[in-house]
């Protein structure tokens, strides 16, 4: 049996912020882009969440539901310091460890459980040396799935520490909102509510031919996971899905040149991310925001991996070029590339894929 | 000018010189067809120009001269008459052909033949003679295998080779090769090799039909054309341009040896290999073939098969085989491919040679050396 911990550090940004300047304890903290800028909140601390203020809410929302918020534009280098020196603790506890983002990772303490230590001991041993040694508060879930780590991380936050017993995982589940499962979206739990399913336990006692109806390909997996097993392995490798640069503009762009200038820089950017990370991607994905809010994301797949400047330009600057009109207008503009070399789910290497054979070799 | 001839005749003329209008006018001409008198007989001819083709009608001459018309027009007005005698009379004056037969009355705007291009002749060049029955199963078997795409020019050509009493087609896109060897009826006298547009090809084939009589081949390298006579009933000259270049070499595509040889009954695998297309359209267009020998005495030797796709589902057909030679093998192909040269062969037996499962798969008949197929198989996982 396995066991695995969802760890997720509390208001990351904005904690970082509190530590390092007292006189922010205490105090509403909202992390993110000016409010003149159209900016958005990255993180609010608890006491602005109080307020009603979630991340991703623009800035100027925030700042009227909250004025005596205060404002602080992100450090991303500073987190980054703060997020190495956590996910180094965890990588004491368990060499298995697929951080999600700066913030949040799956460890899987297996070996640790079979050592003869008691889950919930390994859980408040872990939230402790984090907030001795780096100041912050991790909310924990332990269970033998990551669907129920990963949700019982996020039921006691902040703070927080949920340990699902082996074979306790359905009745955990059973009454949660069905869309707190992975993989079960907005549109997908407005679907299932239709239905008459709004909680886990509802959704996992249907039959398998009505999954199959409902998801095709994901039945299995989706059953299973509202089953509470969820076999889906800590993925190491798998740690980086995508990479992608975005920027929300000060004011809405129509001017094309400055867009196509845009892409390439950005383009630029991830080239030079992958490249730093050692990876090499497939698919080349420009997302675009329109005046109306409208955001899209249009992609390709390239014919092999690559981290190359110009391939990730030209594969970006073709998608533009495909979505510019002389109405539009964009107030969005970001680039990424997904689909890396290691990444078996959804590509293979070259050399293995399946393709005709040629006649002639020129 | 001013002939008699039969609504019949003229009707069946201007369908086989039809097949050489162009259908798009970069010379506004050439959407015309050609009526001149020949030999006591009208003469009709059309050409875009890649090809060229004509015909001879019976007709009776009261006045000789030459005119070319709108060849649609006159194609449908002809067969809109009953089947009766046709005057036609061109009014030198007004330049309109007036074409009357029974109670109906026509005039048509021409244009002189002096526009029309030049309808090139071969007369001289290495002449060999064919039995239609040879020639159209020679094209049949080796045409299809052309390319459509016109990266590379000479392979949308079929290459036609002739030396001594023999002649050799072959034709490749860039995944398959199909040459067929067949015999002359006449000898020719020096070794001659030309690229013929597959088009050419195939309309050759269509225009021999049932035809008993011996195809006349012409070829002028040095012209760069050729021409095929047509005999029977009516006479029917086609001359084509030939393509310019070097056709691959391709001998050295062909496998010399094989691990695996699989005879097939060819109505029985085509019959499997249509259902297994019919999973494969929905994927990625791949049959697998796994040629299994036999395991023990009493059990026939077997072919798998078998196509998947990931929305669709599955299929394998397991066939008894009369018998394989070597070792077990697998090799997959594009279903397309795969049908097609299953489909020329159409009945008896073929032999699948194969040798590993990324290299080509040779088909022949069994019943006889004429015909070789190459196709080079889909990388699949096996």
């Amino acid at each position: 049996m396995r066991h695995i911990i969802h760890a997720d550090l509390d208001a990351f940004y904005a904690a970082v912020e509190q530590l390092d300047n007292p006189d922010l304890v205490g105090k509403p903290v909202l992390v993110g882009g000016r409010p003149e800028n159209r900016g958005v909140v990255a993180t609010a601390s608890y006491e602005a969440r109080a307020f009603g203020i979630h991340s991703a809410m623009p800035m100027k929302t925030a700042a009227y539901r909250c004025p005596q918020g205060i404002i602080i534009t992100p450090r991303f280098s500073r987190y980054k310091e703060k997020s190495l020196e956590v996910m180094s603790i965890f990588r004491d506890l368990t060499d298995l460890v697929e951080p999600l983002s700066m913030d949040e990772a799956y460890l899987d303490i297996t070996a640790v459980i079979e050592s003869g230590q008691k889950p919930l001991a390994v859980a408040l041993d872990l939230k402790r040396r984090i907030f001795d040694e780096t100041g912050l508060v991790v909310s924990v879930g332990v269970g033998t799935g990551k669907t129920v780590a990963k949700i019982g991380s996020d039921l006691d936050k902040p703070d927080g520490l949920v340990v699902v017993q082996p074979g306790e995982e359905a009745d955990f589940l059973a009454p949660l909102a069905v869309n707190k499962l992975w993989g079960i979206g907005p549109k997908t739990a407005e679907r299932l509510n239709d239905e008459g399913i709004q909680t886990i336990g509802d959704l996992a006692c249907q039959s398998l031919d009505w999954f199959t109806k409902m998801f095709g390909k994901r039945a299995n997996n989706i059953r299973n996971k509202a089953m509470g097993q969820d076999t889906d392995s800590v993925d190491v490798r798998g740690a980086t899905k995508s990479i992608s640069s975005e920027t929300t503009f000060a004011g809405d762009v129509g001017n094309e040149e400055v867009l196509r200038h845009l892409v390439e820089q950005k383009a630029v950017g991830v080239a030079r991310q992958l490249e730093r990370n050692g990876l090499k991607g497939r698919t080349v994905k420009l997302k675009l925001r329109l005046s109306d809010f409208t955001t899209f994301t249009r992609q390709t797949t390239l014919q092999f991996h690559t981290d190359s400047e110009e391939q990730i330009k030209n594969a970006a600057s073709t998608l533009l070029e495909l979505e510019l009109d002389p109405n539009r207008t964009f107030r969005l503009l970001g680039v990424g590339v997904a689909n890396f070399e290691y990444d078996s789910e959804t590509s293979e290497p070259t050399d293995m894929k399946e393709r005709q054979l040629p006649l002639f070799t020129y | 000018m001013k002939i008699s001839c039969l609504q019949e005749n003229l009707s069946r003329g201007l369908a086989v010189v039809g097949r050489a209008v162009a259908s798009r006018a970069t010379l506004p001409v050439t959407q015309n067809v050609l009526l001149s008198v020949e030999q006591s007989m009208l003469k009709l001819s059309a050409t875009n120009l890649e090809i060229a083709m004509t015909t001879w009608v019976g007709a009776s001459i009261q006045e000789e001269g030459s005119i070319t018309v709108p060849a649609r027009l006159l194609t449908e007005f002809v067969n809109s008459l009953p089947n009766d005698t046709i005057d036609l009379t061109l009014d030198q004056g007004s330049g309109l052909l007036e074409i009357s037969s029974g109670n109906s009355n026509a005039h048509i705007n021409t244009t002189e033949a002096s526009e029309f291009p030049p309808i090139p002749t071969v007369d001289d060049g290495i002449a060999a003679q064919v039995d239609p029955l040879v020639l159209k199963s020679a094209i049949t078997r080796v045409a299809f295998a052309a390319a459509t795409e016109e990266s590379r020019p000479v392979l949308t050509g079929v290459e036609m080779k002739l030396d001594a009493g023999k002649f050799t087609m072959a034709a490749a896109d860039g995944f398959r090769l199909a040459v067929h060897h067949g015999d002359l009826l006449n000898s020719v006298s020096e070794e001659m090799s030309v690229i013929i547009p597959a088009r050419t090809m195939n309309e050759l084939n269509r225009l021999v039909g049932d035809r008993e009589e011996p195809v006349e081949i012409l070829m002028t390298p040095a012209k760069g054309q050729v021409m095929f006579r047509v005999q029977g009933a009516d006479r029917i000259e086609i001359v084509s341009q030939l393509l310019q270049g070097t056709f691959p070499n391709y001998e050295q595509l062909i496998p010399q040896s094989y691990t695996t040889r699989a005879i097939m009954d060819l109505p029985t695998v085509l019959r499997s290999a249509r259902t297994a297309a019919i999973f494969a359209r929905d994927g990625s267009n791949i049959i697998r073939m796994h040629l299994l020998p036999a395991e023990a005495d009493s059990e026939p030797p077997k072919v798998e098969i078998s196509a998947r796709s990931e929305e669709v589902g599955d299929n394998k057909d397991v066939v008894d085989l009369d018998e394989i030679e070597g070792e077990e093998g697998k090799i997959a192909f594009n279903s397309r491919y795969l049908l097609d040269v299953l489909a020329v062969l159409d009945k008896g037996k073929v032999a699948l040679e194969t040798t590993t499962s990324s290299s080509p798969g040779v088909f022949r008949p069994t019943d006889s050396d004429d015909y070789i197929h190459v196709v080079m198989p889909m990388f699949v996982q096996w």
